[in-house]
């Protein structure tokens, strides 16, 4: 990885001093399959401001693989409801697929699944309400051929709101399903 | 195993039950038993009332809980002490000793003579006790209905996000003291014995129903399951109505606590949650959202028969619960963006609306049901009200600091 970009750049600092010029018509690489062409097209007088940014030389690209746990991070995103409703909208899909395929991926991992609700409603009806999110998750998640099993459901209603304030945008933060990782 | 997350608490009262038992004794029945009001009449007069006190400090301190307690029934007017225009005189006589040794004399000025005269033995650390036993022998003697001044609320109380912590006090939201104070527990209700309590709570991620023995504060669980399990009510008999989603999707059971077995009452694919027994154990009103609402159904408690809904107007309407008389519904119904509390007779006559600032919550009748508990955000936080069955007299019972809600009102207590 670090040799091909180091004859990337260096096929593009080869490219640029030659402004003005035909491209070369040959790229000399060494062995292996970077065989870059960064020639421009014959008889076409390219022109552009060249700066040297980094030669290459001094990067040091990380190749550590990302853990469950924190791609776990980027997955589990909140999915939203609208209000009083339990179905699933299409923004919450591509969410969903995602979670999907990462429980399909890392067999050793569960979900739970926690449905919330807003605090319009009564507390009784609202903590029902939250399962059925819950739910509405599970079912659609069980459809992409995740196991019921690795799926745990819980409802906290109106009790564990993200977002105490009175308007919309606090309403739509709190109506969601949560999804918490678990071994 | 006793708890450690409970709390003594009915202890003073049967202590006091006891001291009642043994040592009050009625110097003069109830006579020829005259009512002095009818308060069944709608046009009734209030009866001019004084109190007068003798002897010790604790006597004036009784009579400021018996006031107030017979001030919220809207049937007295108080005519101030040397001021005429009285036709009844309770005087409470409190004997300076170390115990509260207190003498009630009820004295009929028209006719001149004495309606009752009783006397209470206790400590005196149960004194508001024995003022709300007081204040009851006072209302029997004018209206011949039993008081509801020894009634207690249990409530809930929000100590954080995701834990609510199950509470009892007097009616007059005094002697509050918490009962439960594990996990979230949203739902309760009395026995109608008024001996135990049962709630749900969830602990670790799991819904349980349990029951509390009020007198060993002993709690064991009576239902648990998968999904979520909340109770309703209690019938007579002792069953008791509770939501599960144990099968999938909440549905409505009875549980017979004895036996250990429960039974299916409703099978929708929606919600169905918030069981109320009526009175007489005969029928249960629930929330449905069958109709593509959440609105108040009533079906028979052995399950046969189709539910007929209650509520129309509006597509927000949950949390029903039935008078004493089992003859109305008082349920939340959602008007203009605000929750109210509405009454509404069992066959959909006669709605009426009895709140209308902020969001009022959680209805439940007084044993009399000549009252209403509730909570309301009115005045920014959440806290207990009681009002008169026709919406009269609305007023805080819960101090201002506290987030209660979901008051449930106790039947008549010894």
């Amino acid at each position: 990885m670090k040799k091909t970009l180091l004859i990337f750049l260096l096929i593009l600092m080869v490219g640029c001093s030659k402004q003005y010029t035909k491209a070369p018509e040959v790229v000399v690489a060494p062995a292996g399959k970077a065989t870059e062409q960064m020639a421009a097209p014959e008889g076409i007088e390219e022109e552009f401001v060249e700066e040297v940014i980094s030669t290459g030389e001094d990067r040091n690209i990380s190749e550590a693989v990302i853990s469950p746990e924190e791609e776990a991070l980027s997955v589990f995103k909140d999915i939203m409801f609208d209000y009083d409703k339990y179905s699933i909208r299409p923004d919450a899909r591509p969410t969903l697929d995602n979670v999907a395929a990462f429980l399909y991926k890392n067999k050793k991992f569960n979900v739970v699944i926690e449905g919330h609700c807003d605090d319009r409603g009564t507390n009784e009806y609202n903590l029902a309400l939250g399962e059925k999110r819950a739910k509405s998750a599970q079912g659609y998640l069980s459809s992409l051929g995740v196991l019921p099993s690795r799926m745990m459901i819980m409802t906290y209603g109106e009790e564990k709101p993200l977002c105490m304030g009175q308007d919309e945008i606090c309403w739509q933060r709190n109506r969601r399903a949560h999804f918490i990782l678990v071994k | 195993m006793k708890n450690k997350y409970m709390y003594k608490g009915l202890n003073s009262s049967l202590l006091f039950l006891v001291c009642v038992l043994l040592s009050v004794f009625c110097l003069l029945p109830f006579a020829d038993a005259k009512i002095y009001i009818d308060i069944t009449d709608p046009g009734f007069r209030q009866i001019p009332l004084k109190i007068t006190t003798e002897g010790s400090p604790y006597a004036n301190e009784i009579k400021w809980i018996v006031k107030s307690d017979l001030e919220k029934t809207g049937i007295f007017s108080f005519v101030a002490p040397g001021v005429a225009g009285a036709e009844v005189v309770a005087n409470i006589n409190a004997e300076p000793a170390d115990k509260l040794k207190i003498v009630l004399t009820v004295t009929d000025l028209i006719e001149n003579r004495e309606v009752l005269k009783k006397k209470y033995d206790a400590s005196k650390s149960i004194f508001r006790t024995v003022a709300h036993a007081a204040a009851n022998d006072i209302y029997k003697a004018m209206t011949g209905q039993e008081g509801i001044f020894r009634t207690k609320l249990s409530y809930l109380v929000n100590v954080m996000p995701g834990r609510k912590e199950l509470r009892m006090m007097d009616w007059d939201g005094y002697k509050s003291r918490k009962v439960v104070s594990k996990g979230l527990t949203p739902s309760h209700t009395w026995s109608r014995d008024g001996r135990s309590l049962m709630y749900s709570s969830e602990r670790n991620r799991k819904w349980s129903i349990y029951r509390l023995d009020l007198d060993s504060y002993r709690e064991s669980v009576i239902f648990s399951s998968e999904g979520l399990n909340l109770v309703g009510g209690a019938s007579p008999s002792g069953l008791v109505s509770f939501s599960s989603s144990k099968d999938g999707s909440s549905e409505i059971y009875i549980l017979d606590p004895y036996r250990k077995s429960h039974k299916k009452l409703t099978r929708s694919y929606g919600i169905d949650v918030s069981p109320a027994f009526s009175p007489d154990g005969t029928k249960i009103a629930f929330v449905s959202d069958r109709g593509g609402s959440p609105q108040i159904y009533i079906m028979n408690s052995d399950g046969k028969g189709r539910p007929k809904r209650l509520t129309f107007e509006g597509n927000y309407n949950t949390s029903p619960a039935w008078s004493p008389d089992g003859r109305s519904i008082a349920y939340v119904g959602r008007i203009n963006g605000k929750n109210q509390i509405f009454v509404v007779k069992f066959d959909g006559t006669d709605l009426r609306q009895l709140t209308n600032v902020g969001n009022n919550e959680g209805p439940s009748f007084s044993p009399d049901e000549y009252f209403i508990a509730f909570d309301s955000d009115r005045e920014g936080i959440r806290g207990i009200y009681i009002m008169r069955a026709d919406g009269g007299a609305q007023q805080r019972i819960t101090p201002k600091y506290l987030n209660a809600v979901a008051p449930e009102w106790s039947p008549y207590l010894k």
